[in-house]
């Protein structure tokens, strides 16, 4: 089975700036996932949103990744959302207690509708 | 294939994988395959996939040393108790996994490193995990316990 290498686009949309994942969440999915969150924080938005739609694998490298991502925008005291995740990513966020600081949400328009009520 | 009705064991499938980046993926997917007559639900397959990609991963990295000719070895079996993967890597000495419980908070702050989920992981998706070895091989085993394991089931 071949790798599906992270892509992701940046876009902009009332109440944040959204990365559209597509692929694995892996190891090699460290560079795309940095450029993209460093072109998203270029826009200075309140909120930063990750739709999961298109991710149909996680591992614990991928993990880390994101709580990396989680780390930059504490720091930058920007809300982290995420949305679109299958029903065991969504188990696996409770269980490392990333949905205890990520806002995870079922779809886009109620991801949005968080981002923009606070 | 049906699990079978004695308390006899029987082997679902031996796989070798490769110790190459991405092969987890390849080893969570046949064994996916290979226990689908199974009757599990989903949610108990899925646990069960993640468990065996994340041994998996550690034994092609830490294990192995990802030398694609050193394979990883993938045993499945089944009695009417309980199903079992045994995940087998060529290192020696004791099997190297972050023993530190990870914790987000302490990883937020930079006290712990971001990395260090995949045993823990491990632990939460499975009844069971035993890890044995000798000098020339490292071996986690996964155990799901059957009862009520189909589908239907809790």
């Amino acid at each position: 089975m071949a790798v599906r290498h992270l892509e992701v686009e940046v876009r902009r949309e009332h109440g944040g700036a959204v990365l559209d994942l597509h692929g694995e969440i892996n190891g090699f999915a460290q560079e795309a996932l940095d450029a993209a969150y460093a072109e998203a924080e270029a826009q200075n938005p309140e909120a930063i949103l990750l739709n999961f739609e298109g991710v149909d694998y996680i591992n614990s490298t991928g993990i880390a990744l994101i709580v990396g991502l989680l780390a930059r925008a504490r720091a930058s005291k920007r809300r982290l959302l995420a949305y679109g995740l299958s029903d065991h990513y969504v188990e696996i966020f409770n269980i490392t207690r990333l949905s205890d600081f990520v806002s995870v949400l079922p779809d886009e328009e109620s991801a949005l509708n968080e981002a923009s009520a606070t | 294939m049906t699990a079978p009705r004695s308390g006899a064991r029987r082997t679902l499938a031996e796989l070798s994988v490769p110790s190459e980046p991405g092969n987890e993926r390849r080893a969570m997917e046949e064994v996916g395959g290979a226990v689908s007559n199974l009757g599990l639900p989903k949610r108990t397959l899925e646990r069960l996939k993640t468990a065996v990609a994340e041994a998996t991963m550690n034994a092609m990295e830490h294990g192995n040393h990802y030398r694609a000719e050193v394979p990883v070895l993938i045993e499945v079996s089944a009695s009417e108790a309980d199903l079992s993967v045994r995940i087998t890597d060529e290192g020696s000495g004791p099997p190297a996994f972050d023993s530190e419980t990870p914790d987000l908070e302490a990883k937020l702050e930079g006290v712990q490193t971001p990395r260090g989920w995949g045993l823990f992981l491990i632990k939460s998706m499975v009844d069971e995990m035993n890890v044995t070895g000798d000098e020339h091989h490292h071996t986690i085993e996964l155990i799901l316990h059957l009862d009520g394991q189909t589908e239907g089931g809790t």
